[in-house]
């Protein structure tokens, strides 16, 4: 599936542009980290890949057709989208409910429903809350079952608006197992995030915005390279990239392997 | 919520002028016209109120309620009483079965003034007087600060509820629930969005409470203060003493008038 | 040094629930130390903060044993008003934290001082200086439901600190910021607790707490598991154990151990671990 965002403007009553622009496509399957400041137009620009948000000006095509041509629960079928508050998107008595409900409404099979579930389940770790009323899960389950709801719906696309927001190292651990599993399938994954450790480990892409714009997109090796122009978005690369960078290694690094690996070939120079 | 006037009360003399003369207001007008034998003064305290929305800004939409809400009450007023109360004595107009009776209808003519007097006055204070400066004064007279704090709160919350229907409606569209469309599917989408609205907010409430206590609500032994700052000027202890003496006046009018020592008002033949 | 907060064998165990949230804590927190909890969700760190500042047993209802004193006053007979003078929270949720009361931020930030009966010249002036403090005068007269997450979470925190406790207990509050503003609201801590307040912080960012903590406590599953220095409990491994990361500082020095490499004291701050690795590498 492709998603082409064309001179895409969303400008508020006032005048003031939340998105002053923006050109990009995401393709394949490889995943994608947005990152920038508050404000910086992330949100703005995610709720538009599913239509919640309808452009100003410029174009959203997913496979070449205008996003204006359907509405957000048809696009519903294509693309997944987690909003960051669970309150904003629970509302049934139960997790099983929660994940019957997106693809029922897209159509999807009992059966297959059936099949889904307990992967889904497994993969989200609520395997043995699945009767559990979601309000009386801790904030942490409560945030997967919105995820597990939305996995369900087995869509092509799965967007997450701050997944890692309040969430502890077993969490983050579990999202970074999703975000990769959804690669295996094939299946696109687009990202908000704060958090550049979490960008750094689990995402090959970032895009970086500022001001309601695009300011870098590429590889992150590259991206978290560009000292200056992360600087001029408030941007901060995450703390092992930065000790490899202050300490003169020739390479960006992300991970403590890496980090040991670039010290070793140092060496041997 | 209602704040058409900046909170250091610039603006015009209704603006300015502190909430608890205009709480006055309400009462000098609304009791005024309530007790003066018959509808007159009621008529004349509507015109002064148009005269008042005008001066404040706000006639057309002062205009909307008058009309949208006075005309209906009227003409289903003028219908009971005019053709059904038992004082009717003198018939003005006969339609077939329908007649229509002079007291009655100068009675539904005096309840109706009373009550747009009363609606009216009280929609220009509230378009006027931006709430936190009204608490702050009724405070500044002894107001209980939990009485203060649920006119306030109670007044914040529904936009903030309405801001949560728009983000859970967009969270529910994302799941394929279709929210546009005609009316039957919208209430059908609508329906099962009430539950989290309604819960989330009781929780969130429960929250807000706790935290106020953090912040020093409900302290004892304390007279609390107020940011907002609500003046005594003189020009409203002149509109003071002119909405009392006004009061008055209408008292000892009606008084004289009622007990028949001096019914100076034109004797419609009822009004009683 | 004496104790500002002493925790003695607390426990609690809200009602209905299966299991205590808090099991036999006791420990004492330094007047002007900088004091950070950490531990897994569902830990008990929320639950401790509520009962610092006498949420429990005050409206939290659950069966509670042992005590809780802060700055002298047994928590559970001071009343949450009274101990609001001494202590500050700021929640995780700001927008739970606003008086939806206020039409400005302005009026928001003195809502506490209000409650203190703090006359309002002194008001004025405070509002002032908070606001500045806090990045928020481009608001000021703006209402504060109208504002973004970042910004409702600083007239949150502003609002809290107005009010000048000698100890301030901030759990996760900044989630709702990006790095940059969450940095911002960190220096203010650091400044403020330079000045002598008291901060008990909790906080998933371990390189952060590696940074400001004096003391560092790891709850796991309502239980004191460690507590000591920084250095002392984000170097050891065992920490992991219990649902909480190291510094990536502190992971590094100890792989690069584990491969060989000369080193002698595992780093839990960057610029000690740049220099580390800058004398492997020369």
């Amino acid at each position: 599936m492709k998603i082409e965002l064309q001179e895409l403007v969303h400008s508020y009553p006032s005048g003031d542009r939340a998105l002053d622009g923006v050109n990009l496509t995401f393709e394949g399957q490889e995943p994608v980290a947005i990152i920038g400041q508050n404000g910086a137009g992330k949100t703005t620009l995610v709720k538009h890949l599913n239509g919640i948000l309808r452009p100003s000006s410029g174009h959203v095509l997913i496979d070449g057709t205008d996003i204006e041509t359907a509405s957000t629960a048809k696009w519903s079928a294509k693309l997944g989208y987690i909003f960051q508050n669970p309150d904003d998107q629970l509302f049934l008595e139960s997790v099983r409910k929660e994940f019957e409900f997106g693809p029922r409404q897209i159509g999807m099979g009992q059966e297959e429903i059936d099949r889904r579930m307990e992967r889904v389940a497994d993969l989200v770790g609520l395997t043995g809350k699945l009767d559990t009323h979601p309000f009386d899960l801790g904030p942490t389950d409560k945030k997967f079952c919105t995820i597990g709801a939305v996995l369900m719906m087995n869509t092509q696309v799965v967007i997450f608006d701050e997944p890692t927001c309040g969430q502890d190292k077993a969490g983050n651990e579990r999202l970074g197992r999703i975000i990769a599993e959804l690669g295996r399938q094939g299946r696109l994954c687009i990202a908000i995030s704060h958090d550049m450790k979490f960008v750094s480990t689990n995402f090959s892409r970032v895009v970086l915005m500022c001001q309601g714009k695009v300011l870098l997109d590429g590889p992150k090796d590259q991206v978290f390279s560009q000292e200056s122009v992360l600087k001029q978005a408030y941007v901060t690369p995450p703390p092992l990239t930065r000790v490899a960078q202050e300490s003169g290694l020739d390479r960006p690094v992300f991970t403590v392997p890496a980090f040991i690996e670039a010290v070793k070939d140092a060496g041997q120079h | 919520m209602a704040k058409l006037c900046v909170a250091d009360g610039s603006g015009n003399f209704l603006d300015r002028m502190n909430p608890l003369v205009k709480i006055l207001g309400i009462f000098s007008f609304g009791l005024g016209a309530l007790i003066w034998p018959d509808f007159s003064l009621g008529l004349v305290l509507l015109l002064v109120l148009f005269l008042l929305a005008a001066v404040a800004g706000i006639l057309p939409s002062f205009s909307k309620l008058i009309l949208g809400f006075g005309l209906p009450v009227s003409i289903m007023l003028l219908f009971i009483q005019g053709c059904y109360s038992p004082k009717n004595r003198v018939i003005i107009a006969s339609w077939g079965f329908l007649h229509l009776g002079l007291e009655g209808t100068l009675y539904a003519a005096k309840i109706v003034s009373t009550l747009l007097v009363f609606l009216g006055a009280f929609y220009i204070v509230n378009k006027t007087t931006y709430t936190g400066r009204l608490v702050a004064a009724l405070s500044g007279i002894g107001l209980p600060a939990k009485i203060g704090y649920l006119v306030l709160a109670s007044l914040n919350v529904v936009p903030q509820m309405e801001h949560r229907i728009k983000v859970i409606r967009q969270a529910q569209s994302a799941r394929g629930l279709e929210t546009g469309g005609g009316l039957i599917s919208r209430i059908k989408a609508y329906l099962p969005l009430l539950g989290p609205v309604v819960l989330s907010s009781l929780t969130d409430s429960q929250e807000r409470g706790m935290t106020l206590e953090t912040r020093g609500f409900g302290i004892k032994g304390v007279r609390q203060s107020s940011y907002v700052k609500v003046d005594w000027r003189k020009s409203d202890q002149l509109a003071c003493w002119l909405l009392l003496v006004f009061f008055l006046l209408v008292l000892l009018a009606s008084i004289l008038s009622r007990t028949g020592i001096y019914p100076f008002t034109y004797d419609w033949g009822g009004g009683r | 040094m004496t104790s500002i907060i002493e925790v003695e064998d607390f426990s609690f165990r809200y009602r209905n629930a299966s299991s205590a949230a808090l099991r036999h804590l006791s420990f004492e927190v330094e007047r002007g130390s900088f004091f950070c909890i950490v531990g897994a969700n569902g830990s008990g760190k929320s639950t401790l903060c509520n009962a610092l500042v006498g949420l429990i047993p005050h409206y939290f209802v659950g069966r509670s044993g042992g005590g809780i004193r802060v700055k002298g006053n047994q928590v559970a007979d001071t009343s949450i008003p009274e101990l609001s003078k001494h202590i500050g929270l700021v929640f995780q949720n700001p927008f739970n934290q606003l008086s939806y009361t206020a039409g400005t931020v302005a009026e928001e930030l003195a809502y506490g001082l209000g409650n203190h009966g703090v006359p309002r010249e002194l008001m004025e002036e405070k509002v002032r200086q908070v606001a500045a403090l806090m990045h928020l005068e481009s608001v000021i007269d703006k209402n504060p439901l109208e504002l973004s997450g970042g910004q409702v979470q600083r007239v949150a925190f502003g609002s809290t600190f107005i009010m000048e406790p000698d100890i301030l207990v901030l759990d996760e509050c900044t989630a709702q910021l990006d790095p940059l503003g969450s940095e911002e609201i960190f220096d203010i801590v650091k400044r403020l607790n330079d000045r002598g307040i008291t901060v008990v912080m909790v906080d998933h960012d371990m390189e952060r707490v590696a940074r400001c903590a004096d003391q560092v406590m790891v709850l796991d599953g309502g239980r004191l598991v460690a507590i000591g220095s920084p250095q002392e409990v984000l170097s050891d491994p065992r920490t992991m154990d219990h649902g909480v990361d190291l510094p990536d500082f502190a992971k590094l020095s100890l792989a690069l151990q584990a491969e060989g490499y000369p080193v002698d004291r595992i780093h839990t701050t960057e610029e000690p671990t740049v220099s580390m690795v800058k004398e492997l590498l020369s």
